[in-house]
């Protein structure tokens, strides 16, 4: 990010293919988490998805020859939508952290690359296996529960989650550079992650919030870019007119990403300069 | 007696040092509860706890949820507490100190345990006594019956930690590890749902944990006003488990701990 690492396109390239096969031999090293995130991962999502059966009344329960019912479907995106937040502030956010603890900041800051490619060499891994975890739970609950998802409007969808990507890597390096200043990450990852879950109508509309929190729902940015992907997967109503909503979500999009470049930037020279980087 | 004390006084400073782990532990049952009535709510609308009756038989949807949110986070603090506790002391470099001290595992392991009681305890009264003081005043009183009802099924629960402190020791990964084994517990024993709700065959391996009964005999106690004697039933199945899991699992450590010790298990990572 520094004046010195700003490279040309084929270097920065290098760096990110360097930088994402270095996180993809890491999560290799360790089997056993491996394995936990492919197990662990699908019993949130029918934990939560047997807790919701309750609120269905019991003749549509079954799956009918419809497909599942608009309810189901919505959660179900929902939880897609908490996987792939994860990735800002789990993974992306938590990279810069990870090398503190593990005592080799000192040398990822001082490889000549450009230290936003070497997180997004992260992000794409996380994209990776992330995408592969959600493939496998469509694939269980087809096989299990006889449930297939289905996308309403396929490029709409792929329009969004590109959007909603690039806000999250926008907010996952301002979340690593929050790791700089403030070593207590887990309790604010963890409050960050529960305010998504409750505020941003991930998991259920923000209709369903009171009046007063409801206002505050609209002031967050993946508000929009939740609705935005569930719209075009369900048709469900939009919380904005429709044309203000895209432009809203474009506006999110980029302004979180530029956000996250500049603060990660600032973030690191101000630490630089206190010498507070590898302090952990 | 004077090593049993020194230990648990030792667990508690180390749960006081951290005081926002044991906030997380007060908070998650509001959170999950609030995330499940919110998305039920949104699918079933208006309908929601007359839905949520035909198949609980209560329309108490928070106290529902509460009781069982309350119990998963004891759960979790002793199988965090007492599975990952000998692999805490192996990172810190200490286990060999307190192996070496003349204290009997058995008194190490209960010491851990005794603290735990503690910490349950405390999240059992915050979370549920407070919920069900605000949502069901009337019911208050049931808490004790309930509470004595945890009690009891925390004798299993620490026989199941003596377990996975055996297999950590084995195995390392205490965390994946009980990360799984803390979803899988949510899941079988009907935290946030009948476990009627499960496949005939889950519901065998749910026949087998506490907290199955622990869950259901509360919310008959809190939300169908029963009677511990009522329940004699899953009462004399918790004390059937309260002998057999400690037995068990203090049978599984000492053997993983004996073979540890030959093979140097212990100063691996």
């Amino acid at each position: 990010m520094n004046s010195r690492n700003i490279s040309c396109p084929s270097r920065l390239i290098e760096e990110f293919k360097a930088s994402f096969l270095k996180d993809l031999r890491s999560y290799f090293r360790y089997p056993a988490w491996v394995i936990g995130e492919f197990l662990s991962t699908p019993l949130w999502f029918f934990f939560f998805a047997l807790g919701v059966t309750l609120f269905v009344p019991a003749a549509s329960a079954a799956t009918s020859e419809r497909g599942p019912s608009t309810g189901f479907s919505y959660f179900f995106f929902g939880f897609i939508f908490l996987i792939l937040f994860s990735t800002s502030v789990w993974g992306v956010g938590q990279s810069v952290r990870n090398e503190q603890e593990s005592g080799t900041l000192e040398q990822f800051f001082l490889a000549p690359a450009n230290r936003a490619t070497l997180i997004l060499g992260r992000w794409a891994r996380i994209f990776l296996t992330d995408s592969l975890i959600i493939s496998y739970i469509t694939l269980l609950l087809y096989l299990v529960g006889g449930i297939a998802v289905t996308i309403l409007n396929p490029t709409l969808f792929l329009l969004s989650i590109g959007l909603y990507e690039l806000s999250l890597i926008g907010f996952g390096l301002f979340m690593a550079g929050l790791t700089v200043r403030i070593k207590a990450y887990n309790s604010i990852g963890n409050a960050i992650f529960f305010g998504y879950m409750i505020f941003t109508g991930a998991l259920f509309p923000i209709a369903v919030l009171p009046q007063p929190v409801r206002y505050f729902s609209m002031l967050i940015p993946f508000t929009y870019l939740n609705d935005l992907m569930r719209h075009a997967a369900l048709g469900t109503s939009m919380i904005l007119p429709e044309s203000l909503e895209y432009i809203v979500a474009i506006l999110a999009a980029v302004g979180m990403l530029t956000f996250g470049f500049v603060a990660f930037n600032m973030i690191e020279e101000n630490a630089r300069v206190k010498g507070s980087i590898a302090t952990s | 007696m004077q090593a049993l004390a020194a230990i648990f006084w030792k667990g508690l400073r180390h749960h006081m040092r951290y005081p926002g782990e044991f906030v997380i532990f007060l908070m998650l049952p509001f959170l999950f509860t609030f995330l499940i009535l919110g998305m039920g709510t949104a699918i079933a609308g208006n309908n929601a706890s007359a839905y949520f009756a035909a198949r609980t038989g209560t329309t108490n949807i928070v106290i529902y949820e509460i009781l069982g949110g309350a119990v998963w986070m004891t759960s979790w603090v002793v199988v965090e507490d007492v599975g990952t506790a000998i692999r805490d002391e192996q990172i810190k470099g200490t286990l060999e100190q307190n192996f070496l001290a003349p204290v009997r595992r058995f008194t190490l392991l209960v010491g851990l345990s005794l603290t735990d009681v503690v910490i349950t305890s405390a999240i059992f009264l915050l979370v549920v006594g407070v919920s069900v003081a605000v949502v069901l005043p009337s019911s208050f009183v049931t808490i004790i019956p309930a509470f004595l009802a945890l009690l009891l099924g925390l004798i299993p629960l620490f026989g199941i930690g003596f377990l996975f402190a055996g297999f950590v020791v084995r195995f390392k990964e205490p965390y994946i590890f009980i990360q799984i084994v803390n979803l899988v517990f949510a899941t079988l024993t009907g935290t946030y749902y009948p476990v009627t709700l499960l496949p005939y065959w889950v519901q065998l391996l749910s026949g087998v944990l506490p907290q199955t009964y622990v869950i259901d005999d509360m919310r008959r106690i809190v939300l169908a006003n029963q009677t511990l004697v009522n329940l004699y039933g899953s009462i004399f199945i918790l004390l059937a488990l309260a002998l057999a899991y400690p037995i068990l699992g203090y049978a599984v450590f000492r053997r993983i701990e004996r073979k540890a010790s030959v093979t140097g298990e212990f100063s691996k990572y």
